[in-house]
């Protein structure tokens, strides 16, 4: 394991952010603390780097105990939502810090700093200030800085938080090429589960200062734990009090299915190559159906109609599991 | 433009075109005229060691006032305005009460070097914390925690990225308080006693030179003041620059 967080708990006054929280990340994995704005994922985060301290439980980084260690003494990268730029220096100076107050020789530095510009396309820009950078430019600087010094984990805040949607998605599937370039073993926090899922090998989600439930992308929206993790991974409706994904609904214009709902269209939304139908049961639940536009051709749904609707049966709803 | 040429620059050309008119020779007279020479090293030597005083305790003051968390720091914040806020005569009497004959602080500092160093740190004191307060107050803290990350301990980064990016402000709070040192006249006239070749300063030299209706001298220092001005101004945005870069 490269990072062992056990049973960590922090309060900022009377407020517990987080509670008891125990997290076991394997070396080389990329690893997203994923879960709601105020969750706790930025305090856990800043614990395992050192630049806050649990009140209890312990942080062990590649096998070294870290608990007490100051953030300087963990060799660990850190990567901040805001950039966290050294103003007033070049692009080249900013990655080449690191290594300077390492007191490694000029040309060793020189060399280091190249090939890191490099891996982040910033090359021609080096003699640059940081305040000549677009945001995605600074944050591929920023971590290029926190590589330079070979770090054994690589900790990123909501690294792309304060980009704009396009660079956003630009940069988060580089940051996946990068990683599999690399290899470093990196925990990023972010509150966007499409980002989680697309970038992770494997997600915790944190919520009101605990741990959810820790599993791939796949396991997590497949199987959530509970009704917290399901709704937060995907949108959820009801039929016949379960808790299931939209799609996961089987819709019939006859009552072939043992058990269904029987129910009326109230709207049919087309958004692109999906089609959203809204039933209402006769039970009094509203239930939101996806299915592809061919689909429901093929069923000929308008509103009005009378249809029925179940879980499919190959989708376990949430709520029949133990957590 | 216009307000500036004005405000500024016309009054500075009166001066130099004052000075020169007396001829060289005046220029060179009032210089090498002992006593105003005396005078004058005294206010520069003075204002360049207060200046230098300021920019480590002003920056010092204006860290603990953003960054420490102690009871009575709104007063002490509204305390650093005084030396601004009050008339520089005022400023004088207090400083005579508190460091003159009777000083209730046991401080005897009337009619030496001390009193004109006394006067001028008072009076400028204000121009460094109140330059250096709002960029401390606006710089992030994640920087600092990027360093550390990076393994540099607390002095290093103070020195590389926290300094240097402070650098403007302190340097700009230096240039204003040695301008402010080298012509500062009504604090330090009640305590320094004036004596000529000891406490008397180029503002006061300047005084007994137009009381004595020799306006010329009286304008040749005046110019000599502006070109060490200038100078200092120069020097320090140089300083500067080279701190700033460093890191
Ligand atoms: N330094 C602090 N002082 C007081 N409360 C804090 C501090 N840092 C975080 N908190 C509180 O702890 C909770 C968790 O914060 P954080 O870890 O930043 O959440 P997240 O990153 O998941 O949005 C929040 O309610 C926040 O207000
Ligand atoms: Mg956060």
């Amino acid at each position: 394991m490269s990072i062992e967080v056990r049973n960590v708990t922090k309060r900022f006054g009377d407020f517990v952010a987080l509670e008891d929280v125990s997290v076991s990340l394997p070396t080389g994995q990329l690893t997203a603390l994923l879960g709601p704005s105020g969750g706790g994922k930025s305090t856990l985060l800043r614990i395992i780097a050192g630049l806050d301290t649990a009140d209890e439980g312990t942080v062990t980084i590649e096998g070294t105990e870290a608990t007490n260690l100051p953030a300087r003494k963990r060799n660990v990268g850190f990567v901040f939502q805001h950039y966290a730029v050294f103003k007033h220096m070049t692009v080249a100076k900013n990655v080449a810090f690191g290594l300077e107050i390492r007191k490694k020789p000029k040309d060793e530095v020189a060399a280091r700093v190249d090939e890191l510009l490099r891996l982040v396309h910033l090359q021609q820009f080096s003699h640059r200030l940081p305040s000549q950078l677009s945001g995605g430019q600074r944050q591929r600087m920023a971590l290029a800085r926190a590589l330079a010094v070979e770090p054994k984990v690589l900790l990123l805040d909501e690294p792309f938080g304060a980009l704009d949607a396009k660079v956003r998605k630009e940069l988060r599937e580089w940051l996946r090429r990068l990683h599999d370039e690399v290899h470093v073993t990196t925990v990023f926090v972010t509150h966007d589960q499409e980002e989680a899922m697309e970038v992770s090998d494997e997600i915790v989600v944190i919520n009101e200062g605990r741990v959810e439930q820790i599993g791939s992308p796949d396991d997590l929206y497949d199987k959530p734990a509970n009704d917290f993790v399901m709704g937060f991974l995907g949108e959820v409706t009801r039929v016949n009090g379960e808790a299931v994904r939209p799609h996961d609904v089987d819709i019939s214009t006859a009552p072939v299915l043992a058990g269904a709902a029987q129910g009326t269209i109230s709207r049919v939304l087309r958004v692109g190559f999906e089609v959203r139908v809204t039933v209402l049961t006769d039970g009094g639940e509203e239930v939101t159906v996806q299915l592809t536009k061919a689909h429901a051709n093929a069923l000929g749904l308008h509103e009005d109609q009378t249809v029925w609707v179940s879980p499919n049966p190959g989708a376990v709803p949430a709520m029949s599991r133990a957590v | 433009m216009l307000w500036f040429s004005l405000l500024v620059l016309i009054p500075l050309a009166a001066v130099v075109v004052k000075a020169g008119g007396g001829g060289w020779e005046t220029f060179v007279d009032a210089v090498t005229n002992r006593q105003t020479f005396a005078a004058l090293r005294l206010t520069v030597l003075t204002s360049v060691g207060v200046t230098a005083l300021n920019m480590v305790m002003g920056t010092i003051i204006a860290w603990v006032l953003v960054r420490d968390r102690f009871p009575g720091k709104a007063i002490l914040d509204l305390v650093i305005d005084i030396p601004f806020a009050l008339p520089t005569i005022v400023a004088g009497l207090v400083l005579l009460s508190l460091y003159g004959p009777n000083s209730p602080v046991g401080v005897h500092a009337s009619n030496t070097r001390v009193a004109v160093f006394l006067a001028i740190a008072f009076v400028t004191l204000p121009f460094i914390v109140r330059t250096v307060q709002p960029v401390l107050e606006e710089m992030e803290r994640d920087f600092e925690e990027a360093a550390a990350s990076l393994g540099a301990s607390r002095l290093t980064t103070f020195r590389r990225i926290t300094l240097p990016t402070l650098a403007p402000a302190i340097f700009a709070g230096a240039a204003l308080s040695f301008a402010r040192g080298i012509s500062e006249y009504g604090s330090l006239v009640l305590l320094s006693g004036n004596l000529p070749y000891r406490t008397e300063v180029t503002s006061v030299r300047m005084l007994s030179y137009l009381e004595g209706g020799d306006t010329a001298s009286a304008a040749a220092v005046a110019t000599i003041l502006l070109v060490v001005a200038l100078l200092a101004i120069v020097t320090l945005d140089v300083i500067q620059r080279r701190v700033a870069r460093r890191g």
